[in-house]
């Protein structure tokens, strides 16, 4: 046994890879070559129907916006290794909760909307809480959620409104500061010039004649950005995401370590309730009512992008960015499809071709990355 | 071994009871440092519960631990870690989905301050990690390589440095050495021989004689419980560590059968 | 790397397959987008289906059904703004809910998309998003017709099984057969879901928690089905008075063996195939009738059943 430093041998079983395959291979790969597959698809088949003028990219945008806003807190929650499936029954919940407060019981709309943020994340902090606590999956604890945050959307608005739709947040939400956060629109003015410039198509008729028909950038997309710069940030620069990837790699390895996992968890759940509040909250600022079968199946679709994405199903492993483009895939392929002429019902076929051509692509890549065998 | 040294571990008469089961009657053991100090004992010798008892996972019922000459009451692992007592276990030591660099910081993440916010210092945790890795002589393709691509040897090793950079007075290392090959081995007792060397003590269990052989340098043999001794390096031989280990004269004829194969 | 590359590409092409083919079946002629708020699993669709696609081939233009998957009302929202996007002649869509989709609609008449509106929605809410005309039945007269009825049979008590809950439009036809009557919705709607096993259990669960009640009032076949099952699961078949909107075969098969009483046709068909019709002459020759059209209510009864048997289901 010498003890001198051993020489730096190269192990002659690695084999050398080029430094372009390096930087190739990471998380985001399937995200990114998916990313461009679709666009050079649509830009082939799909180019003069109306996807690429302004309306059509507003349009494919805002659909993938709302999935990288809920995408974004699955992905951190399916890192840390849990799932979350209540997401979508809380974008109907908090938005039907806003309407009650606002409309029904007449609070102005900035509590309204800070008193529901609370109230969604205390509930995914008690989902995370009975998660950690009982150690039963959290699969079944947020199903049970689903139901129970489900049926307070159908049940709240009828016992008080006799009704499943509330209505008229617009007319009580007009000129609130915190209502324009949600549901407003910036850089109208840059849009109104490229109308009058031409650059953008214009309305021909109707009361806002000559205005461009996409008037501003609403602020869906902004806190979609926000979120995915945020969730990045967070997951790979600095401790905490360290502590992310440890939860949901080996929470007991981690807990080894000294990382606080059942913390971890259970701040993720509230993370996940945060974005479905904030997807809820610009939903009802757009559209000025809240309706008890809004979300639907909102939590597969959130899963879905983040599967797209490359995140590991069973935890510790995945990426913010590549969920954010597993997000504009979903959405750029779901509206696409009809620009290209495809019949809609076809659509789920689609999304499945692309799911299990992700999901293949993506675990191939993350072999390489880790060794798994 | 240097006399000069005042042992860092004392274990006095440990006992641990679970119930109505007599794990440990009275087990004594001292630890130097910069020895490397074997444990060796058959399954069931209690061999997890002294180790477990050294590290704070379970109280003695009976007996005293000594932590650099005074008495220490650890109410659990944490305890002992910030004491400078290190275990790595057999498993659950790495995240094989994590990059090197962050397993290594794993629960220690060094920090970089941008105005208010507090940052991962990557730059910094990279190039500690590379540095400790080609210390232990392992050559990586880079920090960021995932632990799922190294061996376990390189596994255990990684391990070792880490509890090693974070300093670790008492290496315990928990049969690290039994779902190894020949090779990977070789490479883990050469890293235990050099953290021996820099002066921190090694508890290191395994029921391979040959593996303790290779770098102990005071044998301590549990059976039933009970301690039979504390060998010196050089006043034992493999043989004799055998029989201590199973208990007697069954193994000798057992032995016989065999051939010497054992 | 080549191996990876190679898997890409080969991967992308069978992906693609399907679309090329489906893309190159495009005909010329004007292009009209049927918007609708039902979800995917609501059969009854199917005769609008059915409608426009014969519409389509009648006149020589271009015929699509688009739906949200879930029934999700703001992403019909999005399926009406990305229609106008791709720029048809004519949209014709409901309007199940005026606050979601107004602006949406009105976005796509200012951009110069004309707009029929279908099936729910009035004509003054047609009116107020600038759409052409309202193709329908009123879905509240509907009710207090169907309610007016009934009365005048000797009926005090209904169950209302709505299968469709966070519809606005389900809730009208119940609130409206109600105030028909003359008495309170109060309790006698329930929630009965989508699923048939359920819905039969809860109206057996219902009426055997009820057994007084005078009528039942299903709100299109996914309810009506299985409250046909349910009835002769506990012997009211024939003997409690039974109400239903829409037709199917099952209703129209009820219908003949008397255990229906009648069924309110607001005829989907026509909803489906007049607003082709109208907008394909409207952009071809600049005519358009002066009315909204109702489609609807008409009651079916057991007279004259052999057209709707034949095409139940189909274009009935």
């Amino acid at each position: 046994m010498s003890n001198a430093p051993i020489p730096s041998v190269v192990d002659e079983r690695i084999k050398t890879r080029s430094r372009f395959r390096e930087a190739m291979i990471r998380p985001e790969l399937g995200g990114i070559v998916g990313t461009i597959a679709v666009f050079t698809f649509f830009l082939l088949f799909a180019f003069d129907s109306g996807m690429f003028n302004s309306q059509g990219i507003m349009n494919w945008s805002i659909v993938s916006a709302q999935f990288m806003i809920i995408a974004v807190g699955a992905c951190l929650l399916m890192i840390a290794g849990e799932f979350d499936l209540s997401v979508g029954s809380m974008i109907g919940f908090a938005g039907m909760l806003i309407a009650i407060f606002s409309v029904t019981m007449g609070w102005p709309v900035w509590m309204a909307i800070l008193v529901t943020f609370a109230i969604c994340i205390a509930i995914g902090g008690l989902n995370g809480f009975i998660v950690v606590r009982t150690g039963l999956p959290s699969f079944i604890v947020t199903l049970a959620f689903l139901f129970i945050l489900r049926g307070f959307a159908i049940f709240l608005p009828q016992q008080i409104e006799r009704k499943t739709i509330i209505g008229g947040i617009k007319d009580v939400a007009e000129g609130d500061w915190l209502a324009a956060v949600f549901g407003g629109k910036i850089l109208g003015g840059m849009f109104n010039w490229l109308g009058d410039a031409g650059l953008i198509a214009t309305f021909e008729r109707g009361t806002r004649k000559g205005q461009p028909v996409v008037d501003g950038i609403p602020m869906l997309i902004i806190w979609a950005i926000i979120l995915v710069i945020l969730g990045h940030v967070l997951l790979t620069k600095t401790r905490f995401g360290n502590w992310i990837f440890a939860a949901g790699g080996d929470a007991e390895a981690a807990r080894n370590s000294g990382v606080p996992v059942n913390k971890v968890k259970v701040s993720m759940f509230m993370f996940t309730a945060f974005c479905a509040c904030v997807f809820a909250t610009c939903q009802v600022m757009e559209f000025g009512s809240a309706g008890s079968d809004r979300g639907l199946l909102k939590e597969f679709e959130a899963i879905i992008a983040v599967v797209i994405g490359g995140a590991l199903l069973t935890g510790g492993y995945g990426s913010v960015l590549g969920a954010a483009l597993g997000a504009l895939i979903f959405g750029v392929v779901q509206q696409g499809l009809f620009f290209a002429g495809v019949e809609s019902s076809l659509f789920r076929v689609f999304l499945g071709v692309i799911l299990l051509f992700a999901v293949i692509l993506n675990t191939y890549i993350r072999r390489i990355i880790t060794g798994e065998r | 071994m240097n006399p000069e040294h005042a042992p860092i571990i004392q274990m006095k008469n440990i006992e641990k009871h679970f119930g109505s089961v007599i794990a440990l009657a009275g087990v004594s053991l001292d630890v130097f440092p910069g020895e490397c100090h074997c444990l060796l004992g058959d399954n069931g010798a209690g061999k997890s519960t002294f180790i477990k008892t050294m590290s704070g996972v379970h109280q003695p019922t009976k007996g005293e631990i000594l932590f650099e000459g005074h008495p220490m009451h650890f109410a659990d692992p944490r305890d002992a870690i910030s004491a400078g007592i290190a275990t790595v276990h057999q498993h659950l030591a790495m995240i094989p989905l994590m990059s090197v660099s962050r397993n290594f910081f794993m629960g220690n993440e060094p920090v970089k301050k941008v105005g208010p916010l507090n940052f991962f210092d990557h730059d910094y945790a990279n190039q500690v990690t590379m540095d400790e890795m080609s210390k232990m002589g392992i050559n990586l393709r880079g920090p960021d390589q995932a632990v799922g691509t190294l061996s376990g040897g390189e596994r255990q090793t990684v391990a070792i440095a880490r509890a090693v950079h974070f300093g670790a007075k008492v290496l315990i290392l928990d049969e690290p050495t039994s779902a190894l090959g020949v090779r990977q081995t070789a490479n883990v007792l050469a890293t235990v021989a050099k953290v021996r060397k820099q002066g921190i003590a090694v508890v290191f269990i395994t029921h391979n004689v040959r593996h303790a052989m290779a770098v102990g340098d005071r044998f301590t043999v549990l059976n039933r419980g009970q301690t039979l001794g504390t060998a010196q390096r050089g006043q034992i031989t493999p043989e004799e560590l055998q029989d201590l280990m199973a208990g007697g004269q069954e193994l000798v004829a057992l032995e016989g059968s065999l051939g010497g194969t054992v | 790397m080549t191996s990876l590359m190679k898997k890409l590409v080969l991967a992308s092409a069978v992906a693609a397959a399907p679309l090329m083919a489906a893309t190159s079946a495009y005909a010329d002629g004007e292009k009209y987008i049927l918007v609708s708020h039902a979800p995917d699993s609501d059969s009854w669709w199917n005769t609008i289906k059915n409608g426009i696609a014969l519409a389509g081939e009648q006149m020589g233009v271009d015929v699509e059904y688009r739906n949200p998957p879930t029934g999700d009302l703001a992403d019909m929202a999005r399926i009406i703004e990305q229609a106008a996007a791709s720029g048809p002649n004519g949209i014709i869509t409901t309007l199940a809910d005026y606050d979601v989709l107004s602006g949406p609609i009105k976005a796509a008449v200012d951009s110069g998309v004309d707009v029929i509106i279908m099936n729910t929605g009035t004509p003054d809410q047609a009116r107020e998003v600038g759409a052409l005309m309202y193709v329908g039945q009123p879905e509240y007269d509907a009710g207090l017709a169907a309610g007016v009825r009934a009365k005048g049979d000797g009926v005090g008590s209904f169950l209302c099984v709505n299968h469709y809950i966070v519809q606005p439009s389900s809730q009208e036809r119940c609130q409206g057969f109600a105030d028909g009557l003359g008495i309170e919705l109060g309790d006698q709607m329930i929630d009965a879901g989508q699923d048939p096993a359920e819905i039969k259990n809860r109206v057996l669960a219902y009426l055997s928690a009820n057994p007084d009640t005078d009528a039942v009032l299903t709100l299109g076949p996914t309810s009506a089905d299985p409250t046909l099952l349910a009835l002769e699961e506990n012997g009211m078949a024939g003997d409690i008075y039974f109400g239903t909107f829409d037709l199917g075969g099952e209703i129209v098969k009820g219908i003949k063996s008397g255990v229906i009483q009648w069924g309110i046709d607001q005829q989907p068909f026509l909803q489906a195939y007049l607003p082709v019709v109208v907008m394909t002459n409207y952009h071809r020759y600049g005519v358009l009738p002066g009315n909204n059209i109702n489609s609807g209510p008409g009651f079916v009864t057991a007279d004259g059943l052999t057209k709707i048997e034949e095409y139940a289901g189909e274009y009935r």
